[in-house]
């Protein structure tokens, strides 16, 4: 029997329901009980008062009965029982509870040292997908009597941007979490879904002090949960709670306690004099209630019909039309193919003879053809001797294009084989990596050898600077996928988000890269990473509203860190 | 009007300013001087009381210093409320004409690329620091001014690519290329009741370069000009000129 848990479709590919508010309210009723826990809810709080104020917010009072219940009063209104949970992590005690007949609930992060507070005020039916947990911060304080109010307030920061982490819940539940970015987070789910995919949600950030965090993500495009904890990096310990509608449409409300390891630190960007306490984001509406910046890739790029994708390729086909914004630091285009004549001929598929007439024209053919098929296509030589080509099939059904790796130092061959379509978009781009010898007079393949899948690369990431305003980071955080960050203009990480991808190894130091973006626009990348020189070289091809597109990227890299993650992945 | 090839290729050169490094200064001197005699002769001869001359002067003065300060902080929709009626603006070898085309150049074109924003030039393309500041000239009736003020700001446009990085870019503000550009704004000034209002604003471009700030070196660059008008160019001008 297997071990390993695998969900039938990962989380981009669930259609989940769009809840309506009465169905919220009707399954958020239970929660009035308080959250639950697998470890024992601390009774720290328990028999006490205490009077929250908060800078721009709500005034609370609390009085708490015992461990389990409480009555809260928002701004003097009527106080309301409640059931709640408080977990403490050294100095910091953290409790949780909603507000029964509502759907909102509050999340209190007390320093007891400091009598410093966040708030995290939490509610649902704020978005137009009515199950995604909204959430607004506070910052304040407990009032003590006789007391002047402190001036310090926790904030937000970028002190803990750049960190990974492995987590093992009380819950038995294990995640991987980076945070590459100071508003968003990604996550790899290792006893959910088996591990295999990273996924991105917006997320916040707020120092306490030099070595405690806390930290939310809500998974927004998906099932709208939030999962929120406080972090002390010292023995990367945690305590959270988690609060939202499951992919069976079930509530999850509980908080748990975890234990974790730090699994590396990449650098951050940012002037040294840039703490991260203001968030440089030049987006509109970011000072109303709940706002925070979203990438919602799925409202941007909804699914074509077949007939849609035809009717956008019969306006508009675009094969290496130039002027490409990833494309800015690409490298100069190779002659090295111009009249050369060879055959590829991949393991258990198809074998191709090619020749090249000029920079830009190529014929090819399949192996025993007679006719020749004359084709657009554009080279890069990104190490000696090495050759990565791309060009379209032209007339055939599905869109089919072809990214070659020519290895002529060692007689071999990688081919990204691409259509436009899968089983689940019209416009998603499937493709396999075919991997065989090329067949040249002069030159005798091997044997045995081949270019082959790799996890070189899994863990490190690397910075990709497409022209002088367009940046991105790349975390290779899993075998099977990615994810990128775009940075800001001060040299913060921004929006972020994911997709699977793969990874073959050419030489020492040089990797084909393929990714399709299938929770998003469906387009692929395909690029050759060369370490050596920092740089890489490829091809981005798609079928999207504005037609058919096959065209070149390129972009310098820099080395930006490493997480050691490899040791989680892999058939048990 | 697409950067990203305008950047790599030759484009449309009609009526291209000397983009050369050392071309701001000389031209704008050049410029400066002979509107300096201009003013110092205008009093002059027309014999307008000099304390109301220098009084509308510097109220001409506030309204550009005020035009400039609204661009810098995106304060777009204000900036449109500056111009009279049927005024004109001659941006990148486009006319703006009428309330409706100008609020066309700021609240769409400048707005998409942040453009406006003053940032110091870019760096060898710095003005002559003996060169006048601004010059304004009031007429004898004190019913108009012109007027000639430096500028140097950032222009930029969209990237338009619909690529998830580009997109995400643009979500957070970002996915615009930016660049420099210095120049004389050139102004005419009417009063409209009490106050100034712009009749005109024309950009005399000098240089642009491939600068932001933070950089410690600029080259010129070379930005084709408006090639088609409203509506081709959904946030063109009304002619090009």
């Amino acid at each position: 029997m297997a071990k390993a848990t695998y969900p039938k479709e990962h989380m981009h590919r669930i259609k989940f329901t769009k809840l309506t508010r009465e169905q919220i309210d009707r399954k958020l009723a239970p929660a009035a009980a308080g959250p639950k826990c697998m470890s024992e809810f601390s009774d720290v709080l328990g028999g006490k008062k205490l009077k929250i104020v908060t800078d721009s917010g709500p005034t609370v009072n609390y009085a708490f009965k015992d461990r389990n219940r409480l009555t809260v009063s928002v701004d003097g209104k009527a106080s309301v029982e409640s059931g709640y949970g408080a977990l403490a992590l050294e100095r910091v005690v953290f409790f949780s509870h909603m507000v029964p007949k509502t759907q909102t609930g509050y999340n209190v992060f007390i320093d007891l040292d400091s009598n410093l507070v966040t708030v995290i005020e939490v509610w649902f039916s704020g978005y137009k997908d009515l199950r995604e947990v909204q959430r607004q911060i506070y910052y304040g304080y407990v009032e003590v009597a006789a007391k002047e109010a402190p001036e310090e307030r926790h904030h937000l920061t970028n002190r803990i941007e750049g960190k990974g982490f492995y987590w093992k819940q009380d819950t038995g539940i294990e995640t991987l979490e980076f945070y590459p970015s100071i508003v968003s987070s990604s996550f790899v789910e290792l006893t959910r879904l088996g591990g295999e995919l990273t996924f991105c949600s917006p997320s916040d950030y707020i120092q306490i002090n030099d070595h405690m965090f806390i930290y939310d993500r809500t998974e927004c495009e998906f099932s709208g949960i939030m999962t929120l904890y406080v972090m002390d990096l010292l023995d990367a310990r945690q305590v959270g709670m988690r609060l939202g509608f499951n992919e069976k449409d079930a509530l999850e409300y509980y908080m748990f306690r975890g234990n974790g390891e730090i699994l590396g630190q990449l650098a951050i960007f940012e002037p040294f004099d840039d703490h991260g306490e203001k968030i440089p984001l030049n987006m509109p509406g970011m000072d109303q209630k709940g706002a925070r910046p979203v990438y919602r890739p799925f409202g941007d790029h909804p699914p074509m019909t077949a007939e849609e994708l035809e009717e956008a390729v019969r306006k508009n086909t675009s094969i290496f039309p130039g002027g490409d914004a990833m494309a800015g630091n690409r490298m100069e285009l190779s002659d090295y193919l111009v009249g050369k004549e060879f055959t590829v001929r991949y393991d258990d598929g198809p074998a191709w003879n090619y020749r090249f007439d000029d920079l830009k024209k190529l014929h090819w053919r399949e192996d025993g053809e007679t006719q020749w098929h004359e084709e657009v296509y554009e080279a890069f030589e990104p190490d000696k001797e090495l050759i990565f080509f791309a060009h379209m099939h032209s007339g055939v059904k599905p869109y089919e294009c072809v990214k070659i790796v020519l290895d002529f130092a060692n007689g071999l061959t990688s081919c990204v084989h691409s259509q436009v379509g899968s089983k689940y978009m019209a416009n998603e781009v499937s493709y396999k990596f075919i991997f065989g010898t090329i067949e040249m007079e002069g030159l005798t393949p091997p044997r045995y050898l081949r270019h082959t899948f790799t996890d070189e690369l899994v863990g490190s990431a690397l910075t990709w600077n497409y022209s002088d305003t367009l940046t991105s980071m790349h975390v290779y955080s899993t075998p099977h996928s990615y994810s990128w960050t775009i940075f800001m203009e001060n040299g913060a990480m921004g929006m972020q988000w994911s997709s699977p991808s793969r990874y073959a190894m050419i030489r020492d130091g040089i990797y084909l890269f393929s990714w399709v973006e299938e929770a998003c626009n469906g387009g692929q990348g395909t690029i050759i990473i060369n370490t050596k020189i920092m740089h890489d070289c490829g091809f981005g091809f798609s079928g999207t509203k504005d037609g058919l597109r096959l065209s070149t990227m390129g972009a310098y890299a820099r080395n930006a860190g490493v997480y050691d993650v490899k040791r989680f992945f892999g058939p048990e | 009007m697409s950067i990203t090839k305008s950047l790599s290729g030759s484009g449309d050169n009609r009526k291209q300013p000397n983009t050369g490094r050392r071309s701001f200064i000389w031209k704008a001197g050049a410029a400066m001087s002979a509107v300096v005699a201009s003013a110092a002769t205008g009093f002059s001869k027309t014999g307008v009381d000099r304390a109301d001359a220098l009084k509308d002067a510097n109220a001409v003065r506030t309204l550009h210093r005020t035009y400039e300060s609204r661009l810098n902080k995106g304060m777009y929709e204000e900036v449109v409320g500056m111009f009279a009626n049927n005024a004109e603006v001659v941006f990148n070898g486009g006319l703006f004409k009428g309330e409706k085309s100008i609020r066309r150049l700021y609240c769409e074109f400048f707005q998409a690329g942040q453009t406006g924003k003053k940032i110091e030039p870019a760096p060898g393309f710095e003005p002559d620091p003996e060169q006048p500041q601004d010059i304004v000239d009031v007429a004898a009736d004190r019913k108009t001014a012109t007027g000639q003020f430096p500028y140097s700001m950032q222009v930029g446009t969209p990237m338009t690519e619909d690529t998830s990085l580009v997109k995400m870019a643009r979500l957070q503000g970002e996915g615009i290329v930016k660049w420099w550009e210095g120049g004389t704004h050139e102004v005419t000034c009417v009063k409209v009741g009490e106050s100034w209002k712009i009749r005109r604003l024309e950009y005399r471009l000098v240089s642009k370069a491939d600068y932001r700030p933070g950089r410690t070196h600029a080259r010129a660059i070379d930005i084709p000009a408006f090639s088609k008008v409203y509506p081709a160019d959904p946030a063109g001008p009304d002619k090009l000129v």
